[in-house]
């Protein structure tokens, strides 16, 4: 209701489409609170046939950092393309829900975009737990394309469900060969959260692990929450584990990684490796608990190529002294991925929005740029090629940052 | 036993007593419960009408049909045996999870085959509660059963959070569809309808169960538990029985809820959720059965409504408390208790007599 | 054999964490009889003062003496207002304090907008003995635990206030018989247990990260510590918590971490079932 009343407000006093160009992205875009979520819309006569795009992610909760992140890329991205004239003409209206890091509520907010918004496609969704929540309300019950944007376990197959985050495949080819064959670690630890991520990363992790001739000593889950790893540092010590391929996350992450720390792992000459760590870890932690830590992603803000640089000082120009980052871990770069993907799919489609037929589209889409490189869908996979880079967190006068060692281009993600 | 003060939040306070003592002589009484339960199903009757095409509020009152189940479940406990229970939802989510897993690995999901079910397994594992909890040689005090069900249902919430093979954080999403032969329910008017009918059923069944002799006892029991266990009543038998229905009701919301939303995940089994249904319960007015219908409509629709506005959204959980301490401090009746005497409340019972 | 001393350091240190959190909820437990489900959130608001603190250019040190002070202050208000209507009503204690603590975990959950804030140690880092690493701050809990239960012990039974607290304890009614306000004493237990609760949430949170939840995740194990050690003893309590303590940090060396957790609680309940009356039933003060 509202959203409405101030759109048609706004055009009467005639402020048209060239004039709020002007003011720049942000009053190109108005924030209107509506009747329901949060509302991104572009004024202007041509509001009327827009396309709509739900988001559905973490405003709040335990992973609202990401969740945050998400947003704003969603909104950067969505911004850039209605700048330059929307899709094929029509602009991309962007109506947010809150999953607030619970499924259970996350479920209910969902069939909102569905029903009451009848939103065209919808990206979000951070951590499994929220992907398998929301796919079924989004993808079966409500006929509605889903893209997932986050690096996640692989083996998600469902029709009319895209994933533009890494896979394990993506995350540990390049990665584990270069810990075991190049710095020279054995033993392996997989201290882990206990849902289905780290299960399914580690299996893969375990296969290439014992493929380049290292072993796995333990592995091993844990309550999200867990507060106390005594028994786990143990382990680590009795096992003489020489690398840990963590896959614990917060909250349980703070304990086990100042434990681990205290224990002396490191100083022991110990490598610690963990895939989702990216530039919003680096304030999360204290910066001596995370020197010499190996990650690997799509992207890294170290990348040098000249687009990626470019993406990031308009992303700076546009949320200045923004603490939720342009970086990989938290999904934004799969959610930039995954929108430009679908506007490529829109284009060829020429405009046509039925999820079958766009689904069809997608299922080919391809970028040639984004940050970390471009991106193409492996058709009838549900998944996409793309860059990957190995990087290590290195600490300069307590200030942590990650140098790149190692690229390799357009990784298949092996699903499907 | 129930001390003064909580007999006060679990029926009628001291003061109240001697007020209805005076004004109830001089005012005939009038029965006002069976015209806002009647005019309370009118109104569930009509509104899918009303509410037409807007799916998404539909989905919302179905969601509230069955979430009164679990308050219903809640009261039963409460205002009835005057058990606290920090854990109905304990019941509620493992019925929810047992049809989702029966759904997944059996592919099955009639509703003659796993509504029953659900009932089955809320009863049981109620009963198995009630057999620990309440049961044994010496008589448990009410706030080791207050800690025993928020401890089972927290546990059970930890462990369920950690096995993999009921999805564990993940929870089970994707939960088959509720058939009736080839028909699956969908969210939607059938759906509601249904919740309805089987609300109403669970309904009248608790309501037969408050005014029958055993409601009787049961109210004797509240107000002095000692009494009665001298006259020979067997009252923490009396009790588990009426958990063990409690949980049995609490088991089909949960199936229902399960299948209505496609997900369930250990939140929809921990304190969280059967604090909640305390909530729901007092505010509506514990004891009188269509109270905590309405604390359930209450809660459930502001929230839905505010829950868009930014600035009330992160504020409403503290709303919410504040309503709770409010109503324990100063309105232990609920809102049903500002319509309706305690008289009437706590009830009669067996047959009535003509005079009154 | 380090390894082992390391190990039963680090088991040390936890158990004092929860010693810390349970002695406030048992001692207003104990002498009052209200099992305070605002609990877990005086923790988290000891939590949270350090955070205020720190956030705002003052030492984390300031925010960890000012908690104690905060909480005693809240505490002391809420009994007044609130509290005092709910003694010997036990159930409406719980749901009454429920509330409260539902009030101000969400409060702190919007004001820190559902996002986790790390606190590093006032002391960081780790002190060498016999060749073996020790946690400063670890260090630093587990000494303030002792001195705590230390001080709270002496105070009950070398001073004449704590003679009238045990003798409120024993007996109420004959307590204000012999001119002992209990109201005043109650309204001090309140303030107390909810400053050791401040206590607590501040030196714990730079192991943890403050989010609305610090408190709560111990609140049930806190609860069953106090059932298990025996209400209505100073030491039931802290012995409860040493063991509810215990297991959650011995236990997963026996089984998977995941089934140990709920395991704890499984077993706290059972032996609270068949030992109704906990560990200790005679105070020994």
């Amino acid at each position: 209701m509202t959203d409405k009343r101030f759109r048609d407000d706004l055009s009467r006093q005639g402020l048209g489409r060239r004039r709020l160009m002007g003011a720049g992205a942000l009053g190109a875009a108005g924030w209107i609170a509506g009747g329901g979520g949060w509302l991104l819309a572009p004024k202007g006569a041509y509001a009327a046939d827009a396309i709509k795009m739900g988001i559905a992610t973490d405003i709040t909760g335990a992973i609202a950092p990401s969740g945050n992140a998400d947003w704003q890329v969603a909104q950067f991205t969505v911004e850039q393309i209605n700048k330059g004239g929307g899709v094929l003409g029509r602009p991309i209206e962007l109506y947010l829900e809150d999953t607030a890091s619970d499924p259970k509520i996350a479920v209910g907010n969902v069939r909102k975009l569905i029903q009451e918004r009848k939103v065209d496609v919808v990206l979000g969704g951070i951590t499994s737990a929220m992907r398998q929540a929301i796919k079924d309300p989004i993808v079966n019950r409500g006929r509605t394309l889903y893209i997932y944007p986050q690096l996640y376990e692989g083996q998600e197959c469902t029709k009319h469900l895209y994933c533009t985050g890494p896979t394990p495949a993506q995350q540990c080819d390049k990665l584990i060969p270069y810990l075991i064959k190049t710095v020279g670690k054995k033993r392996f630890a997989m201290p882990s959260a206990n849902y289905v991520w780290p299960q399914l990363l580690n299996k893969y992790a375990r296969k290439v692990i014992e493929a380049n001739g290292g072993e796995v000593v333990f592995e091993e889950y844990y309550p999200l929450d867990q507060a106390e790893y005594s028994a786990t540092i143990g382990k680590i010590r009795d096992g003489k584990v020489d690398c840990v391929f963590n896959t614990v996350i917060p909250p349980g992450l703070q304990p086990f990684f100042k434990q681990l720390y205290e224990s002396g792992f490191q100083k022991r000459g110990g490598a610690l490796a963990c895939v989702y760590f990216d530039e919003n870890l680096l304030n999360y932690l204290p910066a001596e608990e995370m020197d010499g830590l190996y990650s690997c992603l799509d992207y890294f803000q170290s990348v040098a190529d000249p687009f990626s640089k470019q993406l990031q000082a308009d992303y700076a120009k546009r949320f200045p002294d923004t603490k939720y980052l342009f970086t990989a871990g938290s999904a934004a770069t799969g959610m930039y991925r995954g929108i430009k993907l679908y506007e490529v799919a829109v284009k060829a489609t020429n405009g046509d929005l039925k999820r079958e037929v766009v689904s069809a589209a997608y299922d080919k889409a391809k970028i040639d740029q984004g940050p970390g490189g471009g991106a193409e869908m492996v058709p009838a996979h549900m998944h996409c090629k793309m860059n990957m880079y190995i990087a290590q967190c290195k600490v300069d006068a307590g200030k942590p940052r990650y140098d790149i060692i190692g690229k390799s281009d357009m990784v298949d993600p092996k699903e499907c | 036993m129930l001390s003064e003060a909580e007999s006060e939040l679990a029926i009628s306070s001291p003061s109240e007593k001697k007020r209805r003592g005076a004004a109830g002589r001089a005012r005939r009484f009038r029965r006002v419960l069976p015209y806002i339960e009647v005019g309370a199903l009118v109104v569930a009757l009509v509104l899918p009408f009303v509410l037409g095409d807007r799916t998404d509020l539909v989905t919302l009152a179905t969601n509230v049909l069955i979430l009164s189940m679990l308050a219903i479940s809640f009261d039963l406990c409460w205002g009835l045996a005057g058990i606290m229970s920090f854990g109905q939802a304990l019941f509620f989510g493992v019925a929810g999870y047992a049809i989702a897993l029966v759904g997944r690995d059996l592919d099955f999901s009639d509703i003659w085959g796993t509504l029953p079910l659900a009932m089955l397994v809320g009863l049981c594992l109620s009963g198995l509660f009630a057999a620990f909890l309440l049961l044994g040689r010496t008589t448990p005090s009410i706030i080791f059963v207050a800690f025993g069900t928020l401890t089972g249902s927290y546990a059970a919430e930890r462990l369920v959070s950690g096995w993999q093979y009921v999805g564990a954080g993940n929870g089970l999403s994707s939960v088959k569809l509720l058939k009736l032969g080839a028909y699956e329910f969908v969210e939607g008017d059938t759906f509601y309808f249904l919740a309805l009918g089987l609300l109403l059923l669970v309904y009248l069944a608790a309501r037969y169960f408050k005014r029958s002799q055993l409601g009787l006892v049961l109210a004797g029991m509240r107000q002095n538990e000692e009494r009665l266990a001298f006259l020979g009543y067997r009252v923490q038998l009396f009790k588990a029985l009426l958990f063990s229905f409690a949980g049995l009701v609490a088991g089909l919301g949960g199936a229902l809820y399960s299948y209505h939303q496609g997900f369930i995940g250990p939140g929809n089994m921990g304190p969280g959720l059967s604090t909640t249904a305390v909530i729901y319960c007092l505010l509506g007015g514990s004891g009188t059965l269509i109270g905590p219908v309405f604390g359930t409509a209450t809660v459930e629709v502001l929230s839905y409504a505010l829950s868009d506005i930014d600035a009330i959204r992160h504020i409403w959980p503290v709303v919410l408390g504040l309503v709770l301490l409010l109503v324990v401090m100063f309105q232990p009746r609920g809102i049903v208790g500002l319509f309706v005497s305690d008289r009437e409340r706590i009830g009669s019972y067996g047959r009535r007599r003509s005079s009154s | 054999m380090g390894d082992e001393v390391k190990l039963a350091f680090d088991l040390l240190a936890f158990i004092s964490v929860m010693v810390l959190i349970v002695l406030g909820l048992g001692i207003i437990a104990s002498m009052m009889g209200i099992f305070n489900f605002a609990h877990g959130e005086f923790v988290l608001l000891g939590a949270y003062t350090v955070y205020l603190f720190e956030s705002s250019g003052w030492s984390a040190w300031a925010g960890i003496l000012a908690a104690p002070v905060v909480l005693a202050i809240v505490g002391l208000v809420l009994e007044r207002l609130v509290i005092r209507r709910f003694y010997a009503a036990p159930i409406v204690a719980m749901l009454g304090t429920y509330a409260i603590g539902l009030m101000i975990r969400e409060t702190i959950r919007a004001l820190l907008g559902g996002q986790y804030k790390s606190i590093n140690e006032p002391l960081s880092g780790a002190f060498t003995v016999f060749g073996l690493n020790f946690s400063v701050w670890r260090t630093v809990i587990v000494l303030t635990t002792i001195l705590v239960i230390a001080g709270t012990w002496l105070f009950l039974s070398r001073t004449s206030t704590g003679l009238q607290v045990r003798g409120a304890l024993e007996n109420p009614n004959l307590a204000r018989a012999c001119g002992i306000s209990t109201g005043k004493l109650y309204a001090a237990t309140f303030a107390f247990g909810a400053a050791l609760a401040g206590l607590a949430g501040a030196l714990i949170v730079p192991l943890y990260q403050l989010s609305a939840d610090i408190g709560t995740r111990f609140l049930v194990q806190a609860f069953l510590s106090v059932m298990l050690g025996g209400v209505g003893t100073f030491e039931g309590p802290v012995l409860g918590a040493a063991a509810v303590g215990g297991m959650a940090a011995g236990l997963p060396w026996i089984v998977i971490p995941v089934l140990a957790d709920p395991l704890v609680f499984v077993i706290a309940l059972a032996i609270v079932k068949f030992r109704p009356q906990g560990f200790i039933t005679q105070g020994r003060i």
